[in-house]
Order: C-alpha cells, then structure tokens, then sequence
C-alpha cells in the first residue's frame, strides 16, 4: 500500500515505513538510544530527500523520548539540574544547527557532511563501545570478584570552573562540561536529525562520570526538548517536516519500543552493549563504502526555483 | 487507481463518439495558411468535451482526466491522450511542464571521497518533457515540420545556462540534467507511439511519475501534413495536490511556525498515548 508524502512530494510503501518505524523503536527499548542513527541513512537511502529525513525523524524523535521519559520520571531517574544545563547548550547547538543545515543545503553540501558526520561519529562511537565491552569481558573473566575501582575517574576536565553540585548525579563539576557536551548533541541532532543518545550516553558515563541509573532518564529529558527546538525551527525555516512520514515512523516506534525493552531485559548488559556496537560499526561501514564507491550517477538536481 | 484508467479506457469510445457527433471545442482550420500556431485559448472553466463551436475540425484532442490530483493515495498516473483527425496526415504530441530554473551538481572524487564539486544552473528548464507521434519522430521532424515541435535534445538545447560557461561544459551539465530527470521519470525516453485507428482515431498513454513537479503542464497535439503543421491544439494541464495533502502542503509553506508546533504537539500525543496503550498489553 502506498502513500504520499506531502511535504517529501513523492509515494512510499507504507508498510516500508512503519517497519523502518519499528526497527529504530526496537533499537530505542532495548539499547535506550532514539535508533534515529539507523532511520535517517535508511530514510535517505529509500529515496527521502535529506532535508525532509531529518525534519521528519527529529518529530518522531519527539514522540519516543516523552513515551521513555515518562518512564523514567516516574521512576525518578531524571537528574533535572543536569538535564537543565546539557538542555541550555542543547538550545543553543540546535538552533546553530539548523542554520548550518540551511547554509549546507543552499551550498549543495548537504548530503556528503551528513554522510562524513555519521562515519566519522558511528565508528568512534562503535570502535569504544566494543573496546569497552571486550576489555570488561577479558578483565571479568580473569578476577570475577574483583575491586569495582574509583566511582570515576578525574581528568583535567574537573579543573574548569563554574563548578556545580549535581546531587542526584553525585558530581561535582564545571557546568561548562554539560553545557558544551549539550551543545554539540544539539548541532549534531539539528543536522542528523537524532536525539543524539548514542553519543549523550556514553559521554555521560565516561566523560562526566554520571551513575548509569540516571544516564537515561536525563539524556531523554534533554534530547526531548532539543528534538522538538529542531522540529520547530525546521518547520519555521525550511518547511520540511512531513508530518504523514513522521506519524508512521512514530506509529512504528510505539510497536518497536516495547518488544525492544523485552528482548533488553532477558540480554546481559555487556552482550547488549556489544551488540550495539556491532551494529553501529555496520552502519557506519555502509555509509562509508556509499562515499568511496563510484556512484552510479555523477549529476544529481538540487531544489528548483521557480522564476517570477 | 487501475480502475480510472479502465474507465477512463471506456469513456474513450464514447467520448469519441460524443465528440464526432457534436463537433467539440476546436480552433478554426488553419487551411495551410501563413501561421499555423497554436489554436484557441482553452477555457479552463469549459470542462473537456464540451462543444463550444460547432464547426468541421481538422483536429480533436480530448484527455482522460482533466487534471491529475495529487491525493495521499497518489502514485503517478497514466493520462489517455485521444483524439480525431482529417486523413491524411501524422499526429505529435508534446507534453512539456512548467519552466523553472534547476540547479545541476556533479560529483567527483576528491581524496578518494566522491563530493559534488561542480554546478551550474539553468533558466528555463521544462519540469518535464514528452513527445510522442504517430511516426518515428526522427523521420517526421527530418521533412523540415521543425517549426515549433522540438525534440527533447532541441529544447534542451536552447537552456539559457545563468552563468556563462564554455560549451563543452555546458554540453555535459546539460547531459547530466536530462539524465536525472530521465531516472526521475519526469522526461520519459520513449512513451510509445501514437497509434492510429481506422486511418483517423489515434490515442497514446502519457506517463507521470509520483515525483511529480506540481503546476500548469502544457499539452499540444499537432496535425502534419507533407512536413507542415496544418492544425494544432493547446490543452491545459494543471498538476497539483489536492484535499489532505494540499492543505499540509500549504500550511507548511505558509504556517510554519504554527506547523512545526501542531507536528510537536502530533508526536507528543501519540507518543504518551502509544507507549501508555503498549505497556498495558
């Protein structure tokens, strides 16, 4: 079954759609991450132009973090003082962001910084994810019961100033650090058209040193407001949300997410963590070979404008 | 949407049969005189089949569907071009859509990377371009009918590019432009002969694809003689959305703002809903 899709002006399979939907959904139950690094490519890759794929996931992402934040709120796992100041530079990084993106795309670059963004990002990611995950295998396998360590690490990065208690997060340090981590999540989720989980998460943990218990409630808080500050500006500026591919996306997640969690729920979290980042190293692959590999077409139109 | 076209193949005979019979709207024989150009402004009120002139044509055109709708349930469609002519003669059909300029980019490997490094841009250029006749074109156009029926190559080659350049470069943008729109569905290589029935019916299917620029599309069907044109028609063929998906289109054009938040709103809703409704099952 078919439908058409006003604002991307052309039809698409529905059931394409809503399973694309489901796949990013099942990704963001069982791993906590908004599965918009995997939508957006395969969006694009189905024949969505960028601009409407990342207008359009930023609105779903809008939907799948209030269904997991209510969660976590309730379960009190959300670290507001953090989350107000990661969402302070999140504003600012996002509102950058589409600005960028509009300059991107009047320029003809789009495509190809959306493309280097996510290679470069999904295999840093991916490549420290599965160092972590094997390395915390080997040492467990030596010393089963061994001394947990220091609740963190310090670096340099505890000597900027601005210090703050964060008492549920039990930290103590530089509102700079949370302000500039939200900025960036904020251009990459303006440009990529994520939340930008899969990178808040682990730099929550490893760089600030957050408790994993409020990593998720918090970086959910931060990526809500930041995806609907984009869905907003995108809608305002360039007029490329498409609320009907939008809708079966997030029809699709609500399906998804649960099944997810279930399956997360039976997995070890060291397998679970492996696994993603398996799969972010794939896409990451796939991506890259697209740059490398000669393209079938070297000419491609950008946007016509009609004279007066 | 088979069934329209089946109907629209129905409504073929006897709309043909209507038309004869009535004598339709038409423009006067030109008789081989000076101008042959383009007859009588359609009258976009006037819906097709409507005689407003009885007078004995050369020539008469009608379509299958008046408009093409771009509905949520659009998929491209397949428009029935018909008609009636006084033999002897050939039949060109010429379905070209609204000029507008368009931008062409073209890739090349920098580093090992393939990123668009060239680009230019050209006014003029037809949104989408057909052209159909009851002959090889090649060999009808070779008489010297030229004129104003153009092939695709001819129209193309008069784009004005909207910054100079030399011509060899030209030539490849040029070729890279048709090779999109040629992918794109929207400048079709070959949409089939025109056929002729009886010596004086002919009809041909002409091809819109879902990607479908939206405006006021310009058909014209002309009737040849010995390389001249003797009769021609202009038909009006307005493209555009239509109920649901009109009206978003139009808010997000004009009320983006108010868009933006009603999509937010949409995705906040469905998703407190959804994931509320999923985890009581």
């Amino acid at each position: 079954m078919e439908i058409y899709l006003p604002i991307a002006e052309l039809s698409m399979n529905v059931f394409l759609l809503l399973g694309l939907g489901a796949a990013a959904g099942l990704l963001s139950g069982m791993f906590g991450v908004g599965g918009g690094f995997l939508a957006t490519p395969l969006l694009i890759f189905v024949g969505i132009p960028p601009a409407v794929a990342v207008a359009s996931q930023a609105n779903q992402v809008v939907s799948n973090s209030i269904s997991s934040l209510q969660v976590q709120w309730r379960r009190g796992n959300v670290d507001f003082r953090m989350g107000l100041v990661l969402l302070a530079g999140g504003m600012l990084g996002s509102s950058a962001g589409v600005w960028l993106f509009t300059y991107l795309k009047r320029i003809g670059q789009i495509d190809f910084v959306i493309a280097v963004l996510y290679v470069v990002m999904l295999s840093a990611i991916g490549l420290l994810m599965l160092a972590e995950s094997l390395s915390t295998y080997f040492k467990r396998k030596r010393n089963p019961d061994g001394p947990r360590g220091k609740l963190h690490s310090h670096y340099l990065v505890h000597r900027l100033p601005l210090k703050l208690r964060f008492y549920k997060s039990k930290l103590y340090i530089s509102a700079l650090l949370p302000l500039g981590l939200g900025f960036i999540i904020g251009v990459l989720s303006a440009i990529l058209g994520v939340g930008g989980g899969f990178v808040l998460v682990p730099a929550m943990i490893y760089l600030l040193g957050m408790p994993t218990a409020v990593v998720i409630g918090t970086s959910n808080f931060q990526i809500l407001f930041v995806a609907a500050n984009v869905t907003f500006l995108q809608a305002a500026t360039n007029g490329t949300v498409d609320v009907v591919l939008a809708l079966l996306l997030i029809l699709g997640g609500v399906v998804g997410a649960p099944i997810g969690a279930r399956i997360a729920a039976k997995l070890p979290g060291l397998a679970l963590r492996a696994l993603m980042s398996v799969l972010i190293l794939a896409v990451a692959g796939e991506l890259l070979t697209e740059l490398l590999r000669t393209p079938t077409s070297l000419y491609s139109l950008g946007a016509r404008e009609v004279l007066p | 949407m088979k069934w329209l076209g089946l109907l629209a193949s129905l409504a073929l005979l006897a709309g043909a049969t209507d038309a004869l019979a009535q004598g339709p709207r038409l423009e006067p024989a030109p008789g081989g005189l000076g101008t042959p150009g383009i007859g009588g402004a359609p009258d976009a009120t006037v819906p097709p089949s409507v005689p407003t002139e009885p007078t004995t044509p050369d020539l008469i055109v009608d379509l299958s569907l008046a408009r093409v709708s771009i509905t949520s349930a659009f998929q491209g469609e397949s428009i029935l071009l018909f008609g009636m002519f006084d033999p002897p003669g050939e039949i060109v059909v010429v379905v070209a859509g609204p000029p507008a300029r368009e931008t062409v980019m073209r890739k090349q490997r920098f580093m090992g990377i393939w990123l668009n490094t060239g680009r230019q841009a050209f006014d003029d250029v037809p949104a989408y371009y057909a052209i159909a006749a009851s002959q090889p074109l090649q060999r009808l156009l070779a008489r010297g009918a030229g004129g104003e029926i153009l092939s695709l190559e001819d129209r193309l080659a008069s784009l004005k590019p909207a910054t100079p350049r030399d011509a060899a470069e030209l030539a490849r943008f040029r070729a890279g432009l048709v090779e999109v729109k040629r992918r794109e569905g929207l400048y079709p290589a070959a949409i089939g002969q025109v056929t002729v029935q009886a010596g004086r019916l002919f009809r041909v299917d002409l091809p819109f694809p879902s990607r479908l620029p939206e405006g006021v599309y310009d058909i014209r069907v002309y009737l040849l003689r010995e390389g001249k044109i003797v009769a021609a028609i202009s038909r009006p063929l307005p493209v555009g959305k239509v109920g649901f998906s009109a009206q978003l289109a139009g808010w997000s054009a004009h009320e983006g703002a108010l868009y933006g938040l009603g999509a937010i709103l949409m995705a906040l809703l469905v998703g407190y809903l959804g994931g509320a409704v999923m985890r009581r099952l």
